[in-house]
């Protein structure tokens, strides 16, 4: 409680103010009289600096002001909710989570209630049973019957609670109550007023974090509804939490809307490419094509959130890969097999080494890992002494977690090549040395080109080698001498470090597509046909045999800091047959050893 | 060195017998091992029997099993448990229903729900016109193995109407995948009961032509009488239940021992033999188509209208009304379909009495929708391991009726 002279009769007591005597100042003198007989004073908490309580029957020790989901969680209690979120504000109006406890004859929300001192809590008591299953009733009694159509069918809370909690027949006589079911609110999200429960997590969530007020509850009643306000549209950049943190079907992604049942879907955890923030995210998958991103939890990164522009970028993955290796420029390529085109690339590098004519290219989309096996292989190799630097051309940042440069590892890429020994130049400094005849030979890793306009230019046509390896087709790729197909960071593991220097690992979510390899991969390739000893066979070892020449890679435990291979720890969560799944499949391509 | 064996001589050294002496050639004396199956008509299912034969008798018998192997118990563990449900129609196939409703009834007792009434006389019913076909098929192939056509063809006629009732009740011959985890999918069609007695009546006049054919014909008795034979202790040491065991004159049937369902309120006669041969085994079967005839035919008096299944939506599929026309009814459709019946961590051995004895089933749950663990104690197993000690030192020819009256079925032997 702050310091307010307005308090209430309860309100600041227990505070005695430092120093102050015991009896109101200015008295008589007399002996004071003695206090008035109060109720028993409160027993001095069990654990000093923390509260103790009971939930369920046993013993919860948490820091004051915590309230009682998490507290109840902590002891393996699962109170339900819809509109609590642990990053929002307390709204307290889905009424799931209503919890028997000892000092009060009624139920009391369990997320906006502390625990406190000597508190019994029970989560499943008969009362709290009627009660959640009222609740559900009532939540359920006007939503449609939508399930088929709904792409939040299998991750959805009503229906998760509903077979825990409620299980009952509808007693609706009549009918519901009908809302707009398609109300396109903005570029990414579209709101199915009849499934909203109202929680309002997709408002608190607009004005408190995302601090873009665009979203508001209209109407009383039975007619209340989530909309935005009246000639404005949900155009935040992060729109798409709104999506994520609606607990029901309500909020849909208009990107991923109809394209895929949840249950069809594995998860792979990996890290957006979109920006240099890197925010850590699920890649959702079925076969060898991605799906969506979902922000992963990381309380240094990105919370629980990402932007709207990353959650897009996964397109890439999918759209526009350069298929096939190819060897020969624009009208004279053909197509070639893997082994062809680094027997010829090597052939046509080894020519030029170790002489100033040959350049090298790197992008800072490529992963720690593949730039290590590609550069120390252009260092040992090719004698390159200068890097420069491609990747994609820079954008705008905001206020949240965006940021300008649209590359997830230029960090690491400055780390690698200092401590490889190379110098970092510019992609004009590129052209510059293109158009003076000071460079003749490319190799390029990773074919993003970093200015605008995308379009081919005259100093790289003059050049007279460019081997390029390249995740997508665009100027570079048109122009390559040979073109290996290079995988992306969902197809391989490996690492990012993200502007702020932290270094995150992602995991492989399916191989990388036909023809398609790893960018270490090629390396070590052509560090083969060219004589070199060097081999590696994952990027695991790339890290363990390359880290060390890098400072601020050396410290880094690669295996350590992968993230779990598994959401949910134990047997798969994922459900049985008609799952559309391979017989026989493995989430992560390594078999998963259970009960030996 | 010095003192080869005499196997090793060198079939050149050997003389060739002069044709004169042929008669008089000492018949050889190595023994001979001999391959029946696993194509061997004689041979149910596919199962290889390795003899090892002393002129013609039985030194060695050594199944081979296997080729019937299909994964079951893993399979389960795969899918979801109301999924498993097809998967134990292939285990006794010539007696579906009862792999179907044992486990089910394990799958309930894991839970803890008792199952409707009207269901436990389905259940009843079902399981024991499936008994007789079981039994009718096992007599009937005897019949045949040993020459006696006719009894075959009566058994089959019977083992027929049998089919087509159960084809009224659940839609296939064979795969029945009749009921679900709390009752039944469906209750019986109209008229069924009708057809049921009407199908018992013809049922009972086969049998009798049967029994008339083959208990007191010489010729099978001769085969039947005195081999196979296995005595009481070494049938419960190898485990055996059911009518082979029954034969040895134990009395044990999980009917009685352990009631279930309906078992309690019928009257029936558990038959037992003395000798523990082929022919007692015969007999005991007989017998028990017979009593199982009775069940029916009391069920058939007691059953009454009723509810099915189970009316609670943690377990059994809601009406279809409902999942089409309300959010509640198609949550509950769709939890069950996908993520399976949320059966309680725990573990069961669970048991009924199949035609061939005590069907078991160990499950474990681990709170997920699907299985943990399921392994199925399958009586024929047991007894088929018992088939060397019954038929060594006995005549070849012996092991052709024994194979028959153990009534072995590789779906469940093999799994």
């Amino acid at each position: 409680m702050s310091e307010g002279s307005n308090k209430g009769p309860l309100e600041g007591q227990g505070k005695p103010i430092a120093g102050a005597p015991t009896n109101a100042p200015g008295s008589t003198g007399t002996k004071p009289p003695p206090p008035p007989p109060g109720p028993a004073k409160p027993p001095p908490p069990k654990n000093p600096g923390f509260v103790t309580c009971t939930i369920d029957g046993k013993e919860v020790v948490a820091k004051p002001g915590t309230n009682m989901i998490e507290a109840a969680r902590q002891v393996g209690s699962d109170i339900p909710y819809y509109c609590y979120h642990p990053r929002l504000s307390i709204a307290a109006n889905c009424r799931m989570c209503l919890v028997e406890v000892s000092s009060s004859p009624k139920l009391v929300p369990a997320c906006q209630t502390a625990i406190s001192e000597g508190l019994s809590v029970k989560t499943n008591s008969g009362v709290v049973k009627d009660s959640q299953r009222s609740v559900l009733e009532f939540i359920l009694l006007n939503h449609p019957v939508d399930c088929a159509i709904c792409d939040q069918a299998g991750e959805c809370k009503l229906q998760d609670y509903y077979a825990r909690y409620d299980f009952m027949p509808s007693r609706l006589e009549g009918s519901k109550i009908l809302k707009n079911k398609r109300k396109v609110l903005g570029p990414l999200v579209v709101l199915d007023q009849e499934r909203c429960i109202l929680c309002t997590r997709c408002v608190r969530f607009m004005n408190e974090v995302a601090h873009e007020p665009q979203l508001g509850m209209f109407g009383r009643g039975s007619g209340e509804r989530i909309d935005v306000f009246p000639g404005s549209e949900l155009s935040s950049n992060y729109s798409g939490n709104t999506v994520d943190i609606c607990p029901v079907g309500a909020l849909l992604n208009r990107d991923f809307r109809f394209r895929a049942r949840a249950w069809f879907l594995s998860e792979a955890p990996s890290v957006c490419t979109g920006c240099s923030r890197g925010c850590n995210v699920f890649v959702d998958f079925f076969g060898q094509e991605t799906y969506r991103y979902r922000p992963r939890e990381n309380e240094q990164v990105n919370k629980s959130w990402m932007c709207d522009r990353g959650r897009l970028s996964y397109k890439y993955v999918n759209k526009d890969r350069v298929q096939t290796p190819q060897i020969g420029r624009s009208d004279d390529a053909r197509e070639a097999t893997g082994a062809e085109a680094v027997a010829f690339a090597a052939r046509k590098l080894k020519a030029i080494s170790h002489r100033p004519e040959l350049a090298v290219m790197a992008s800072p989309l490529a992963s720690n890992e593949d730039l290590l096996a590609c550069l120390a292989f252009a260092r040992d190799a090719l004698g390159a002494r200068t890097v420069y630097v491609g990747g994609r051309p820079p954008g705008e940042g905001d206020h949240l977690l965006m940021t300008a440069d649209k590359n997830p590892n230029r960090t690491g890429l400055t780390w690698i090549a200092a401590g490889l020994g190379l110098a970092l130049r510019s992609f004009s400094d590129l052209i510059d040395a293109l158009d003076a005849g000071a460079v003749k030979a490319l190799y390029v890793i990773g074919g993003e080109w970093p200015i605008e306009p995308v379009q081919p230019l005259a100093a790289f046509q003059r050049s007279e080698l460019l081997v390029v390896q390249a995740i997508n087709r665009g100027p570079l790729t048109e122009l390559a001498d040979v073109l290996m197909p290079a995988s992306t960071h969902v197809e391989d593991e490996g690492s990012f470090a993200n502007l702020d220097g932290i270094i995150q690992r992602f995991r492989r979510a399916y191989p990388p597509l036909p023809e398609s390899q790893p960018h270490w991969m090629w390396a070590s390739r052509l560090a083969k046909e060219l004589g070199l000893t060097t081999a590696y066979s994952s990027p695991r070892d790339v890290f363990r045999q390359l880290s060390a020449g890098v400072k601020e890679l050396s410290t880094f435990d690669w295996d350590k800091a992968a993230p779990p291979a598994q959401h949910v720890p134990g047997i798969s969560p994922a459900p049985a047959g008609a799952d559309g799944r391979p017989p026989g499949h493995r989430e992560w391509g390594v078999p998963r050893v259970r009960g030996i | 060195m010095s003192n080869p064996p005499i196997s090793s001589k060198n079939p050149a050294d050997v003389q060739p017998v002069p044709a004169a002496s042929e008669l008089e050639a000492h018949l050889p004396s190595k023994r001979m091992e001999l391959n029946l199956g696993p194509s061997h008509p004689a041979m149910h299912g596919t199962v290889r029997m390795k003899v090892e034969l002393d002129g013609e008798t039985i030194v060695h018998a050594d199944p081979e099993i296997g080729f019937l192997h299909r994964g079951f118990q893993k399979s389960c563990e795969n899918g979801t448990w109301t999924q498993c449900l097809p998967y134990t129609d292939r285990l006794n196939y010539v007696s579906a229903l009862m792999n179907n409703f044992g486990f089910l009834n394990a799958v309930e007792k894991l839970i803890g729900v008792e199952i409707p009434e009207r269901a436990k006389f389905i259940r009843t019913i079902g399981s024991e016109i499936h008994r007789i076909a079981d039994h009718l098929t096992c007599i009937g192939a005897i019949g045949l193995e040993l020459g006696g056509f006719s009894a075959f063809l009566y058994c089959i006629e019977a083992r027929e109407l049998i089919v087509d009732r159960v084809t009224e009740l659940t839609g296939a011959r064979l795969t029945t995948t009749f009921g679900r985890v709390g009752g039944l999918n469906r209750d019986l069609p109209p008229q069924w009961l009708e057809s049921v007695l009407k199908s018992l009546e013809k049922i009972e006049w086969l049998v009798g032509e049967v029994d008339a054919l083959l208990t007191n014909n010489r010729i099978f008795v001769d085969r039947m009488k005195g081999t196979g034979r296995i005595s009481a202790e070494d049938a419960l040491d190898f485990g055996f239940t059911g009518p082979c065991l029954r034969a040895c004159g134990v009395n044990y049937d999980v009917r009685k021992a352990l009631p279930y369902w309906i078992y309690e309120r019928v009257a029936f006669d558990v038959p037992l033999g003395r000798n523990g041969d082929n022919f007692d085994r015969y007999l005991v079967r007989i017998e028990e188509i017979k009593q199982s005839n009775r069940i029916i035919r009391q069920a058939i008096e007691m059953i009454k209208p009723g509810p099915v299944l189970l009316d609670d939506w943690r377990i059994a599929l809601p009406p279809k009304p409902e999942v089409y026309g309300t959010i509640e009814g198609v949550m509950a459709h769709f939890k069950l379909i996908m993520e399976g019946i949320q059966v309680p961590a725990g573990e069961i051995y669970d048991c009924t009495e199949a035609a061939n004895g005590e069907l078991g089933w160990y499950l474990v749950s681990d709170g997920s929708g699907k299985p943990y663990k399921v392994h199925v104690r399958a009586p024929s197993f047991a007894i088929l391991s018992g088939i060397a000690r019954m038929v060594e030192g006995r005549l070849l020819a012996d092991l052709i009726p024994t194979f028959d009256s153990i009534n072995m079925i590789g779906g469940e032997v093999e799994q």
